[in-house]
């Protein structure tokens, strides 16, 4: 009788719900019980700091990005800063935008096309492999050591001078390697049926590359290209010693007008400065630049579940 | 044997002319083909140089990337008074011409070993938890959020490790050992690192945990273990290729990581002593003095011998992640 009142009452009904029955049956049940509970604790640190970044940035530099009043808004975005650093941070904007335009100028061509010659024109082998494993290299170096490169070479060796086209060709050769993959991985999965098909009507290869092939493949290497372009946004160390800095846009291609700021840098630059307003402007900087990174990584996201739904 | 050794040398010689002439007989018919092609032929065999170029690009950049470290940190290594023997010489003085790198080598570890102490238990962790114990519904928002984790730019890592984790480092863990720190210190960079490792491992270790098949879970169920004993004895141990090349992977970009450690870790010449101590990590040295450097040519080249080393540790953490995979493939035929 005592047992089936309990059973009705709430808290055995909670015992029983949150597990704790079945956990108290042995030892290893319980600590089967205690395993999980730990495993959910795990996730919850796991994915904390991405709220805690995201509330830090957001409760300081918020109403710099969102609020109408002066040099707020889109005033803070598009007004060049003035003495004192006061103002906006177009320079920055611009840059940032700049760079990733150039460098996706030279660098998704590269990779892309490099993508299509291992997939297509290469048999598995000694080749394929040399390529693919110098990208997995390419991948793993750090950001550092691209930037002490694009200075020695770029800046150095090839008498470019530091500014856009030594910063954007130096975050180029950082996007080869996810682009190439993402690619491949897209390339591959397109059925042998569709080139067999293109090339039986009499296409050469190089149309049915175009017309069947990489269009086919279109949504994985524009899912390639979004991650690399959202990597590559937020790198600092490569453009320290390869685009300099400076407080208005660039207006020549060498020399030293072509010195050019980006977001991340000026992030540094400001943080790193003892005033208190530029404080205020470095957090509203940053809730900008990973408002437009994490966009373009959704962006990404989206488009590639898509791809696979479809394939499957 | 004579006579056989005369046949082979008659044969060698009469190999050569027949691969030169095997050579431009390629040559030529290659030539001849263009010429005799059509409008989209021609268009069809340009398009193949094309996208050869490209696709050496990337081998032609690791080329390049080696050449030049090495080119301009030979330098320092082939000084009289400096030499190989600067990696394990501790002092760091470029006005007395003392460019010892040890000190920045037992930081970069020590950072880097602090935090893969910290994200590889938590890591794994996780990926258990997302292949085997996650409710369907949570298991796709958990992934984005880590998704977005490895998007975040390290700068604002830096950003909030510097603004938030120093302070409380400062006033509320230090005190507890009764330590005084201004915050920014080994511990410091080892935490946020470990925050920056966690989506690596946890996507890769996921994504290997759920390449393990069905059918060694459900077998060691029926044979009466707990779910929690079947994903650490039997899913783990399966997937085990798959984590340790995750882990490998994080400790590259552990010692890589740049712009968050530069900000908090202190930036002194010290070998630390304890978590509380500053130290000076391989990363921030190259930033911090190769703007001032690049005049002085032995100063310069002793930093750019430090990315050398940089760029062989990277290597060979790919080459191992590598042949973690290769392991993979060979015992288990998944990865």
């Amino acid at each position: 009788m005592q047992v089936s009142i309990n059973s009705e009452s709430f808290l055995y009904r909670l015992y029983g719900r949150i597990g704790l029955k079945d956990a108290m049956k042995s030892r290893r049940h319980f600590s089967d019980y205690i395993f999980k509970i730990l495993l959910g604790i795990i996730i919850i640190i796991i994915c904390s700091p991405f709220f805690l970044i995201l509330f830090q940035v957001a409760s300081v530099g918020f109403w710099q990005v969102f609020g109408t009043g002066t040099g707020q808004g889109l005033e803070f975005l598009f007004t060049f800063p003035g003495a004192g650093l006061e103002g906006g941070i177009r320079n920055a904007f611009v840059g940032t935008v700049e760079l990733i335009a150039m460098a996706s100028v030279v660098g998704i061509p590269l990779s892309v096309f490099g993508a299509v010659y291992i997939n297509e024109y290469t048999r598995p082998g000694y080749m394929r492999e040399v390529i693919e494993f110098t990208s997995d290299v390419l991948a793993g170096i750090p950001s550092i050591v691209f930037g002490a490169f694009g200075f020695t070479f770029l800046v150095d060796f090839l008498h470019i001078g530091m500014g856009i086209i030594a910063g954007s060709v130096t975050l180029a050769f950082m996007m080869i390697p996810t682009i190439l993959r993402t690619t491949e991985e897209a390339l591959r999965a397109v059925p042998m049926s569709l080139r067999e098909a293109s090339l039986a009507l009499g296409a050469t290869k190089w149309s049915t590359i175009w017309n069947v092939t990489l269009r086919a493949a279109f949504p994985g290497v524009i899912t390639g290209v979004l991650l690399a372009v959202g990597r590559v946004m937020g790198e600092t160390a490569p453009l320290i010693f390869t685009a300099g800095n400076s407080l208005s846009v660039p207006t020549e291609l060498t020399g030293p007008g072509s010195w050019i700021a980006s977001m991340p840098y000026t992030i540094w630059a400001y943080i790193s400065d003892p005033r208190e307003y530029l404080q205020v402007k470095a957090h509203g900087t940053a809730l900008a630049l990973m408002m437009m990174v994490l966009t373009i990584d959704i962006v990404a996201n989206l488009i590639s579940r898509k791809v696979t739904r479809r394939l499957v | 044997v004579t006579e056989e050794k005369e046949m082979i040398v008659q044969q060698g010689q009469e190999q050569v002319p027949a691969l030169r002439s095997r050579i431009l007989g390629t040559i030529s018919q290659t030539v001849h083909d263009f010429r005799v092609a059509d409008k989209s032929g021609k268009v069809d065999m340009l398009g193949r140089l094309g996208f050869f170029i490209p696709a050496i690009a990337s081998t032609i950049i690791i080329v390049l990337i080696l050449a030049f470290l090495w080119y301009e940190s030979v330098p320092i290594f082939v000084d009289p008074n400096a030499g190989p023997g600067i990696i394990v010489s501790p002092t760091w003085d470029p006005n007395r011409d003392l460019f010892g790198i040890a000190i920045f080598i037992i930081g970069s570890l020590l950072c880097a070993g602090i935090a893969i102490g910290i994200a590889v238990p938590l890591g794994i962790g996780g990926a258990i938890f997302l292949s085997e114990f996650c409710p369907m519904r949570l298991r796709q928002p958990i992934k984005s959020v880590i998704e977005m984790m490895a998007a975040i730019p390290s700068i604002v890592y830096g950003l909030w490790a510097y603004l938030v984790l120093v302070p409380i480092i400062k006033n509320n863990i230090a005190p507890i050992t009764q330590s005084t720190t201004n915050g920014l210190s080994l511990l410091a960079g080892g935490l946020i690192l470990a925050i920056m490792l966690l989506p690596t491992i946890v996507t890769i270790s996921t994504d290997a945990l759920q390449t393990v098949p069905r059918s060694l879970r459900e077998a060691s169920l029926a044979l009466g273990a707990t779910q929690s004993e079947t994903s650490r004895k039997i899913v783990l141990s399966a997937a085990l290729p798959g984590v340790g090349a995750a882990i490998v992977l994080s400790l590259g970009r552990a010692v890589g990581e740049t712009m968050a450690v530069l900000m908090v870790t202190g930036n002194s010449l010290q070998i630390p002593y304890s978590l509380f101590d500053p130290t000076y990590v391989m990363t921030s040295i190259i930033t911090n003095q190769l703007g001032y450097a690049f005049v002085f040519p032995l100063w310069r080249s002793a930093l750019f011998a430090v990315g050398f080393i940089l760029l062989i540790m990277s290597i060979c953490f790919t080459l191992t992640a590598k042949f973690f995979i290769k392991w993979g493939m060979k015992t288990r035929g998944y990865i």
